[in-house]
């Protein structure tokens, strides 16, 4: 069984049709990773996956193991393995990253019929995640995502990621942001991750990134569609030629 | 006839007479005036309020008393000081005392309870406190709605430092009316930490009152929660009366179903070079009704002042109702003075963020909720107290926050 599904989706935003018809399917262990011009649908896409609230579906379907997705609320999404790493994650005032952390942490084990993290297993967990994604280990103390800078809120998402090991992960634009080095570090953590039953969505504007994660399938999206599909040449590809020829054909 | 005055009320000569103390005079304050606008008594007024029993049987603590770690404990049952149920030893630093109240003028509800209060509670507190005092008052009406006028002074004598933690709480059964009055006194260069947890029965009233004075380089830090009760109100009125105080007041409220809470504080900077910062949250849910007032007063002389306020409410559903009167009265030049007030509700895409984590959306709010009233709660300075805070908001927020 293929691990995502997407077929034939379409989805509006305030009455207007962003995403015109998407179909994609994520195999177990497998990058896929999505380019394209700003304004397509790539973040439309991410988050009607993960599903969040004014996005209507109004053709199509999405399937995580056989699950139909679209008939789950958003925390269940998340619980039965749907990971979105943010393009802009959102700053929460008074809410500590850690009690976050251990909030999302414990909802992932008790779906999984297990114990409740206990405090020091917890700490030892959040010490080595930050270490690996040379992250301070204060930072936890700090409140969600509150005044950190830019890299750092992607940082953060990707040690979210790595301590909740999602079935499914989406990266939208996780790259962006990020210095040089922050960006080998982060590549490092989600190729840490890369495992046989696992599949990941990168969302990307640059063909460096993927020199890091290398995909096993590179999209094209233009105008809420995928209008073109090939390995991780087509990145270099696009590199080189840019979008113009998908946006003329489009228009 | 007129509203400034409810004369109609239940504490008047049979009142007195039950005590064999002279009536009370006075008259609860209306809905004309101004500083009662927006917490009516008349619902309070037409209950048959008796006495509270002296003598009346406690056998356990009420569970909403949290147990703060190394505190000595003195408790009063029905205003009264229960020497059977408080801590002997109260520590080095600590003098426990019993003192009758002086009939001074004042508010009409500082008058009410000193018409009937039994004798004060009297802690003075000379060096550094050992112990963190916690002051419990329980209120425990019989078979008949019952009126109870707890009184606590406060003394800190110069230099001296103490923590105190009040727990204000009352067993379940018929209404009952607790009319607290604090006296606090901060000596010069001494530090109070005051620590007040309002979690009345859900049929109670608590109009309590807190007359503070902060002499010359003395610290006053306090923090009040309102929990429960059907109608609360804490009012507390600071005078910082000599030179390099510093004055910190905080709370936070919680409230769902019909209660209402009421905030009403008066920072009276009489003298310059001192500072003083508010910072006041609530969470309103169900039909509550929420209620802040916040004057501050320079006077002429007061120069440098330093005076700071907010009040922040977050809506957690359409039903409930705040009303927020900051009011600045400013007669000295060369002042900095700020108020703040905002209300709000829970950000959807916060809620998409946490739930996007495997948060259930209850979870989530509860987290949000938490996470809005943290700055205040986070101005408390001793940790244990700060724990205790927050656990008994995350409590709240879990049994009977409406979710
Ligand atoms: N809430 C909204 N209301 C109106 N339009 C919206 C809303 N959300 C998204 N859109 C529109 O949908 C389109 C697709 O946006 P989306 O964020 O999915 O693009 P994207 O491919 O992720 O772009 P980028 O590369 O810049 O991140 C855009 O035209 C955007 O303006
Ligand atoms: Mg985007």
């Amino acid at each position: 069984m293929s691990l995502l599904e997407i077929k034939n989706l379409h989805a509006s935003v305030a009455g207007k049709e962003i995403l015109k018809g998407i179909t994609l399917t994520l195999e177990p262990g497998e990058v896929h990773a999505i380019m394209g011009p700003n304004g397509t649908g790539k973040s439309t896409l991410s988050n009607v996956i993960a599903g969040r609230e004014g996005y209507e579906v109004t053709k199509g379907e999405v399937y995580l193991d056989g699950k139909d997705v679209l008939a789950m609320e958003a925390d269940e999404r998340a619980r039965a393995g749907i990971f979105l790493a943010f393009q802009y994650p959102v700053e929460i005032p008074g809410v500590t990253t850690s009690a976050f952390l251990k909030t999302a942490l414990n909802a992932k084990r008790r779906h999984e019929g297990k114990p409740e993290i206990d405090a020091m297993e917890f700490l030892k967990l959040v010490k080595a995640k930050t270490e690996k994604l040379g992250m301070p280990y204060d930072m936890i103390k700090r409140a969600l995502n509150v005044g950190f800078s830019g890299g750092e809120k992607k940082r953060a998402e990707v040690l979210q990621m790595t301590m909740l090991e999602p079935r499914v992960a989406i990266l939208d634009e996780t790259d962006s942001g990020l210095d040089i080095d922050a960006l080998r570090v982060v590549s490092e953590g989600v190729n840490s991750l890369r495992a046989p039953e696992r599949a990941f969505l990168v969302i990307t504007h640059y063909q460096r990134l993927l020199d890091y994660i290398v995909p096993d399938h590179v999209h094209v999206m233009a105008h809420g569609r995928i209008v073109e599909s090939g390995g991780k040449d087509l990145a270099l590809r696009l590199e080189a030629e840019g979008y113009a020829k998908y946006i003329n054909a489009a228009a | 006839m007129t509203k400034s005055l409810i004369l109609d009320h239940p504490f008047g000569a049979s009142y007195a007479k039950q005590l064999g103390v002279a009536p009370w005079s006075g008259n609860l304050p209306g809905p004309k005036v101004e500083d009662w606008r927006f917490t009516p008594l008349r619902p309070l007024a037409k209950i048959p309020f008796a006495p509270a029993a002296a003598d009346v049987d406690v056998d356990a603590i009420p569970r909403n008393v949290p147990t703060v770690p190394g505190a000595a404990r003195i408790v009063l049952v029905n205003g009264l000081y229960r020497k059977d149920l408080s801590d002997k030893a109260l520590g080095k630093g600590i003098a426990l005392s019993q003192v009758r109240v002086q009939a001074k003028q004042g508010s009409s509800l500082v008058a009410l309870n000193a018409a009937y209060a039994p004798e004060s509670v009297a802690v003075h507190v000379s060096g550094a406190a050992a112990k963190i005092i916690h002051i419990v008052s329980i209120g425990a009406a019989g078979a008949q709605p019952t009126a109870l006028h707890p009184r606590i002074t406060i003394t800190a004598e110069t230099g001296a430092s103490v923590t105190l933690v009040e727990s204000h709480v009352g067993l379940p059964g018929q209404a009952y009316f607790s009319n607290p009055v604090a006296s606090i006194s901060v000596g010069e260069g001494a530090s109070v930490r005051r620590y007040v947890s309002v979690d009345e029965d859900s049929e109670a009233f608590h109009l309590a009152t807190s007359l503070v004075t902060v002499a010359a380089g003395g610290t006053f830090e306090a923090f009040h929660l309102g929990l429960g009760g059907a109608l609360t109100r804490q009012e507390i009125r600071v005078v910082l009366t000599g030179e390099n105080a510093t004055v910190k007041l905080n709370g936070a409220y919680a409230l769902g179903g019909q209660s209402h809470h009421d905030f009403t504080t008066v920072m009276d900077h009489a003298v310059p070079n001192c500072v003083s910062s508010q910072v006041f949250k609530g969470v309103v849910d169900g039909q509550s009704r929420g209620v802040y007032q916040g004057r501050i007063h320079v006077a002429r002389d007061a120069q440098k002042t330093d005076a700071r306020q907010l009040h922040k409410a977050l809506f957690l559903s359409r039903g409930p109702q705040i009303d927020c009167k900051p009011e600045l009265e400013i007669y000295a030049d060369d002042v900095q003075c700020a108020h703040g007030a905002t209300t709000g509700e829970i950000d959807p895409d916060h809620m998409f963020y946490l739930e996007a984590r495997g948060i259930d959306p209850d979870t989530a709010r509860a987290l949000l909720v938490e996470g809005f009233l943290a700055d205040a709660v986070n101005e408390i300075s001793v940790e244990p107290v700060r724990d205790l805070f927050g656990n008994a908001i995350g409590t709240w927020l879990k049994t009977r926050g409406a979710a």
